[in-house]
């Protein structure tokens, strides 16, 4: 089973691949997922973040084989599955609550998987010592479920996933449920532990930073859709969509006039804050364009005489320790830019303060023409969690 | 109480000082009295004490008091205190039929209820429907009949001439009826419908363990669905079972309107015997002596209740914590 999990690479097409996977659920306006296009690399760890009732859970679901689709399909290694029952899919899935067999002891938790496909006693307990090793927990393995704490059961059910070598490792919300400091923890431990198996592995977060930290490549979703798939870098500095700069990171999404192209980079006449030069998406001249500026990227300097940059005037500031959130009027009646400065060397500005706003070529970014965009929906039902 | 000195640690501290020798050590510090959050506990007790002690404390010893005495030829009843009438119930093998017949009716009736109640117990705890308040609701709905009228509606459903006979030898199927009432069938079956909806809600309330994602997780681990209801929901649901089972047979054993009106006078079993003898034949000592053997049947299963309860918590908090 493991050497099948393990083989080379059949094609480029990628390990685990939907195609068109959409979920209706009936008696409910809309889909709760609209059609999801995705290919996820063998060995590879794929985030799909989104907000609330944006369809990841579902979407997991599917793949999981938990919710039967609507249309699309679902392959592995280029079979299809989309009409395997769960428990012939060989995925692992860690639920959001662990869902481990509380009448069970951590040992026999983990065993569970192998005794269904009837390994025999002896490697049986080999395997399940394996896995208890893997997640560090060779201690605990005559513990109850009740006597665990979060980041034990955590342990548990990602031994207990992945003790039986699945072809994919499903995460759902994996972090939710711990304190942020046993997050970061347990951030990290996935992170070896799936470097360590090799195992294909999506997660679902509604967590940026979790996605950003911790994947290969990220799946950004709302509303059913997927809005852009990318390495944390494409998403994070060059977002397809206003949706994914605002929801991945703070921005400041800035709507202004395309110009003339030039090169990669067309100009945007911005209103009260004269014309950027942006790369991104391609707007034809005349249509409105949208420009993302990270609040971090904009400097800002004590407003001098005679110099032609923009100006604001510094509506608020926020201490936050390692950096000051400041809210920045440009001109009179310009937009209100959220701008972040770290503290320490910097100079600081409160309240009321005349300030000239700056910043590197390469800041502003072209996300999308606003036609392009998604129309504005009404808010999904929250679908939260696989169980 | 004459205390042994050598078993006197064990015991509260009244007892040894009563009966501890003078040479024997100083007894272990009485705890301290007369606490405020005590006193109030008391007072808020003592409504309750008050009326357990009336309704059920008195009369309990009364009726234990009352087995110890002996009926005389004629019916009047000789204060004494001998265990002649315990003696006489025990010796005769009429009642011990009376108490096997008990046992074995609450056995099977038990039996029957939960197998019938299970799968709507299981459903209504896993149902997700927005029916759900309402299915319990209405799976609880017969407790609003008096269980006189239920019974009388199962006679009319089991008798020779009811609905069942008529619609069976209407359909040529059979040629004589078949015995369903005045018969132990009939209390069987009348008593199983008639204590359904109590299992159901002991069995709704005891399977909160259960949860969707645990029969998930069992299945993405391989499990198909049989193999996930004999892993995963019945070891988990079983504690729920356990107290349906307890509530069941309990009920049983002390039912009376039933077993009377559907035995047609053939079924004898506990309460309809202590009832005749205490009311048609004024054998009050005989009633009385009943009555402790019905205390005594009850004893043993709500101790083996407890053990197995005991035993099945044991597997979610580990034997460990099961031995404190």
């Amino acid at each position: 089973m493991g050497d099948t999990a393990r083989r080379a690479p059949a094609g480029t097409a990628g390990h685990l691949v939907l195609d068109g996977l959409a979920k209706t659920y009936p008696g409910k306006d809309g889909a709760a997922v609209r059609g999801i296009d995705l290919a996820v690399e063998r060995g590879s760890m794929l985030a799909v973040l989104g907000p609330s009732g944006c369809g990841k859970s579902t979407t997991l679901r599917m793949i999981a084989g938990l919710v039967p689709p609507t249309a699309g399909t679902v392959r592995v290694d280029g079979r299809d599955i989309t009409d395997s029952p769960v428990h012939r899919r060989d995925m692992g899935v860690v639920f959001q609550s662990y869902a481990l067999f509380p009448h069970l002891d951590v040992a026999r938790n983990i065993a569970f998987g192998l005794e269904m496909r009837k390994v025999p006693k002896t490697e049986l307990k080999r395997r399940v010592d394996d896995a208890l090793s893997l997640v560090r927990l060779g201690h605990l393995a005559g513990r109850r479920i009740a006597q665990l704490s979060g980041g034990q059961q955590q342990r548990v059910a990602l031994a207990r996933a992945l003790v039986v070598e699945p072809a994919v490792l499903l995460l759902d919300e994996p972090l939710s449920n711990l304190d942020a400091r046993l997050r970061s923890a347990m951030r990290d431990e996935i992170c070896r532990i799936q470097r360590e198996t090799g195992v294909t592995t999506v997660f679902v977060t509604h967590d940026q930073q979790e996605a950003l930290s911790m994947a290969d490549r990220v799946a950004v979703m709302n509303h059913g859709r997927i809005e852009q798939v990318g390495t944390p870098e494409d998403i994070y500095e060059r977002p397809a969509r206003p949706f994914v700069a605002e929801f991945v990171g703070r921005a400041n999404l800035l709507d202004g006039t395309a110009g003339d192209p030039d090169g990669e980079r067309t100009s945007v006449e911005l209103p009260g804050l004269g014309t950027v030069s942006a790369a991104g998406a391609r707007v034809a001249r005349g249509r409105t364009a949208v420009v993302m500026l990270r609040p971090h990227r904009i400097a800002l300097t004590a407003a001098a005489p005679g110099t032609g940059g923009a100006r604001g005037t510094v509506l608020s500031a926020g201490y936050a320790g390692e950096t000051v959130a400041y809210r920045v009027r440009v001109g009179d009646t310009g937009p209100v830019l959220d701008v972040e400065r770290p503290t320490g060397a910097q100079r600081s500005f409160g309240p009321g303060a005349e300030v000239e706003l700056s910043w590197d070529p390469e800041a502003p970014r072209l996300v999308a023409a606003v036609e392009d965009s998604e129309p504005a929906e009404a808010a999904e039902p929250v679908r939260e969690s696989l169980s | 109480m004459t205390a042994d000195p050598a078993d006197g640690p064990a015991r509260a501290p009244e007892d040894t000082r009563a009966a501890r020798p003078a040479t024997a050590p100083p007894a272990v510090k009485a705890p301290p009295r007369g606490r405020g959050p005590g006193r109030l506990a008391l007072a808020l007790l003592a409504p309750g004490l008050l009326a357990l002690l009336l309704t059920y404390a008195l009369p309990l010893v009364w009726v234990v008091r009352m087995s110890l005495n002996e009926s005389e030829e004629g019916g009047a009843i000789r204060q004494t205190l001998s265990a002649a009438t315990f003696g006489h119930v025990l010796g005769s093998g009429h009642y011990w039929n009376v108490i096997g017949q008990t046992v074995e009716l609450g056995v099977l009736v038990t039996f029957f209820t939960l197998l019938v109640s299970y799968p709507v117990a299981l459903f209504l705890a896993r149902t997700t429907s927005r029916w759900r308040s309402l299915l319990i609701a209405l799976a609880v709905t017969p407790l609003l009949i008096s269980s006189v009228a239920r019974t009388f509606g199962w006679m009319a459903i089991l008798g020779t001439q009811g609905v069942i006979n008529k619609t069976l030898t209407g359909a040529g199927l059979i040629d004589s009826p078949l015995h369903l009432a005045n018969n132990f069938t009939g209390v069987v079956i009348a008593s199983t419908e008639i204590y359904m909806p109590f299992a159901i809600l002991a069995m709704i309330s005891g399977f909160g363990r259960l949860d969707p994602a645990l029969e998930h997780a069992a299945a993405s681990l391989g499990a198909p669905r049989r193999t996930v209801f004999r892993r995963i929901v019945l070891p988990l649901t079983l504690p729920g079972v356990l107290t349906a089972a307890l509530l069941v047979f309990v009920l049983s054993l002390s039912g009376y309107v039933t077993p009377r009106l559907i035995g047609g006078g053939r079924v004898f079993v506990l309460a309809t015997e202590i009832y005749d003898e205490a009311i048609t034949a004024l054998d009050w000592p005989v009633a009385a002596v009943l009555s402790m053997l019905l205390l005594a049947v009850f004893g043993v299963v709500i101790t083996l209740y407890l053990r197995a309860q005991r035993a099945l918590e044991a597997r979610f908090t580990g034997p460990r914590e099961a031995g404190s």
